[in-house]
């Protein structure tokens, strides 16, 4: 099984590895400690022996004598595990812990120094067997000094010890997580702001990830930068060609109506007309690509640029009124001086100067444009007093599908480019029946949207 | 009715000119602004309809030369770009009205026809009321020599209430003037309209008076 989670994989490596490591820890350190406890106990029984070997004496039978046994309790007690003998040819002395056993007969102990070895002893105890060979003078047999521990109380200590020592890095291990999940936190900190700063470019494809991330991320940042600025370079430059060719269309359409004129004052009407209305056909995909354009340069500007709607709004009005629809309408301005809303004044021109239009061509006497701001959101309203909007856009609208596919012609472009431009600029729009009898179309921007 | 048109696509010019001919103007034709321009500053035109973008010398620039030596016709401008930037910034400049390419034939003859008719319509073309001055030719007003733009329809209210001779008009007159037929609620953008030319004009040019209606006062020097 693949682990995905990169802080999970960090997590668990880091707990594996402190496993072990702290594992061979824990048997080196009882090994040691048992080498340890046989050391201490090999000092002790030789220095039981010192007695021993000082007041060694031999029967006129050759038995060994011990004038002076050591005077440790737990030689006196059966079964104690500790224990002494002395042997020779002739017999041995022994503890009175042996009782009736003996300890095991030695085949290799030397003269001069002691040797060591683990044996099966009395009581079928496993023991440590300490031993020596001594002569009391050159002539003399020599005399086997063998002193003994039992293993089984080594082994207690040393489980106890091991049983202590698993405790202590049991807790050890724990703390040692806890230190590596901080360091996991801590060292994938830098991917989060990358995550962060990823989605915000999502949002604003001019927003960068910028230099200022560890040593180690900043290549990553780097590339995605380089990434993020070619890809808005390359969209640029496309949208830029679409843009150009639909405006290089519209002078040839202009001719070409020229032509379909010409066409039907020669009597071809019915070439005309096919003409016309693949012209018609033409010109709408020309201003829906252009309204794309515009959306898009939108969205790459957002959150850097605000407009005061009030002056927009004005200069548009000063052009509406110009026109055959305008002519005869009151457009009321009610807008704070000082509101902003975060959209390039480019941009709001065509965003409001869509709606003003709309609302010119479907107003009987008035069209109003009002702006307010909110705690958290400003608002921008453009109503009229016509008839409202047909029930197909309402329904097409409600579906969240293109305005200008509603089938309602021109009414509806000047929507979708509103609806394109404003959700372009982080805001949303809503249609509404307005207090004057017509359309009241409604654009908000909350605060996060950009400085305001 | 002389016309000049200003268009640097050959067909699109032939057309435009063929139709104003077939309509009954006289035409003349410019292919840059440099032309055009020149044409313009030493021919008089009843009206100009101007392409935006022009070789040599673009469309605003003409109108800005034309405009700033006193060249006063009505100027239609023709544009393939058709933003509303571009739109605001031509009728700034002096534009009377915009057409975006292509265009309805029809439809470019009868604003032509409508421009020709309101700059034709006034034989004494400035009004004065008090402090304020009316240009019945170009829709504008003035007040202390001060130019205002204007819409239509604030326009022919001021001039409704300048030709009363100091009479008060009721909202309901004017709505009935400025409409045709008064119907319910016209009244209200009347009080609209209005309140948008105080703030144009100032509070105290239209006066309201009590029970009569408004008043052009003016504003008294």
């Amino acid at each position: 099984m693949k682990i995905r989670s990169l802080h999970l994989r960090l997590l668990l490596s880091a707990g594996i590895a402190v496993f072990v490591a702290l594992a061979v820890a824990w048997f080196a350190m009882t090994w040691l400690f048992e080498r340890h406890l046989e050391r201490r106990v090999a000092a002790d029984l030789m220095r039981d022996a010192k007695p021993l070997l000082a007041n060694l004496a031999l029967a006129p039978d050759g038995k060994p004598l011990a004038r002076n046994p050591p005077i440790d309790a737990r030689f006196a007690v059966p079964v104690s595990g500790l224990y002494w003998q002395l042997s020779t040819a002739a017999g041995s002395e022994r503890s009175r812990s042996l009782w009736d056993q003996t300890l095991p007969a030695s085949h290799d102990a030397e003269s001069g120094q002691w040797t060591q070895r683990v044996v099966i002893g009395p009581f079928g105890q496993r023991i440590l067997l300490l031993e020596r060979l001594v002569r009391l003078n050159r002539q003399g047999p020599p005399v086997l000094v063998q002193l003994a521990h039992e293993e089984a109380t080594l082994h207690r200590a040393r489980d106890e010890f091991g049983h202590d020592l698993m405790l202590f890095l049991g807790v050890l291990w724990a703390v040692l997580c806890a230190a590596a999940w901080a360091q996991v936190r801590l060292g994938l900190r830098p991917l989060g702001r990358v995550r962060r700063e990823l989605l915000e470019l999502q949002r604003n494809p001019a927003a960068r990830l910028g230099a200022d991330h560890p040593r180690e991320i900043r290549p990553l940042s780097q590339a995605i930068d380089d990434l993020a600025e070619a890809r808005e370079r390359d969209l640029l430059r496309a949208r830029r060609r679409a843009a150009d060719l639909a405006h290089s269309l519209k002078t040839p359409l202009a001719a070409l109506s020229a032509q379909s004129r010409a066409a039907r004052r020669a009597g071809a009407a019915e070439a005309a007309d096919g003409l016309d209305r693949a012209i018609a056909t033409v010109s709408a995909t020309i201003e829906a690509e252009l309204a794309r354009a515009r959306a898009a340069a939108a969205r790459r500007s957002q959150g850097s640029a605000t407009a005061s709607p009030l002056q927009v709004a004005e200069r548009i009005v000063g052009v509406v009124e110009r026109t055959e629809a305008g002519a005869r309408l009151v457009f009321e301005v009610d807008i704070p001086a000082a509101l902003k809303v975060p959209v390039d004044s480019d941009d709001l021109m065509e965003l409001l100067g869509a709606l003003i239009e709309n609302a010119a061509r479907f107003a009987r006497r008035r069209v109003r444009i009002g702006a307010h701001q909110d705690a958290d959101t400003v608002n921008l309203g453009v109503e009229d007093d016509g008839h409202g909007l047909d029930i197909s856009v309402e329904q097409a609208v409600l579906r969240g599908g293109r305005l200008d596919e509603a089938g309602s012609g021109h009414d509806g472009l000047g929507l979708s480019i509103a609806r394109d431009l404003t959700e372009a600029t982080g805001g949303w729009i809503t249609l509404d029946r307005s207090p004057l009898g017509g359309l009241l179309v409604s654009m908000c921007w909350s605060d996060e949207a950009g400085a305001i | 009715m002389r016309v000049l048109v200003v268009e640097d696509d050959p067909d699109v010019a032939t057309d435009i000119a063929d139709a104003l001919r077939d309509a009954g103007f006289i035409v003349d034709a410019a292919r840059d602004g440099e032309d055009a321009w020149f044409r313009g500053d030493v021919e008089d035109y009843d009206i100009v309809i101007l392409d935006l973008g022009l070789p040599r010398l673009d469309g605003l620039s003409v109108l800005r030369r034309w405009r700033a030596a006193g060249r006063e016709m009505p100027v239609l401008i023709l544009s393939a770009r058709g933003d509303w930037t571009e739109k605001v910034e031509g009728i700034e400049t002096g534009a009377d009205d915009y057409l975006a390419k292509p265009f309805k034939m029809g439809e470019l003859i009868a604003r032509v026809r409508g421009l020709v008719r309101r700059a034709a319509g006034h034989a004494s073309p400035v009004l004065r009321v008090g402090r304020l001055a009316l240009d019945t030719r170009r829709l504008s007003a003035a007040l202390d020599d001060v130019p205002l733009r204007l819409s239509p329809l604030e326009f022919r209210l001021l001039d409704y209430l300048a030709h009363q001779a100091g009479r008060s008009v009721s909202a309901g007159e004017l709505a009935e003037h400025l409409y045709g037929v008064s119907e319910t609620g016209d009244t209200n953008a009347i009080e609209a309209l209005v309140a948008r030319l105080r703030r144009k004009l100032g509070p105290d040019v239209i006066e309201t008076r009590r029970g009569f209606g408004y008043h052009l006062a003016g504003g008294e020097p």
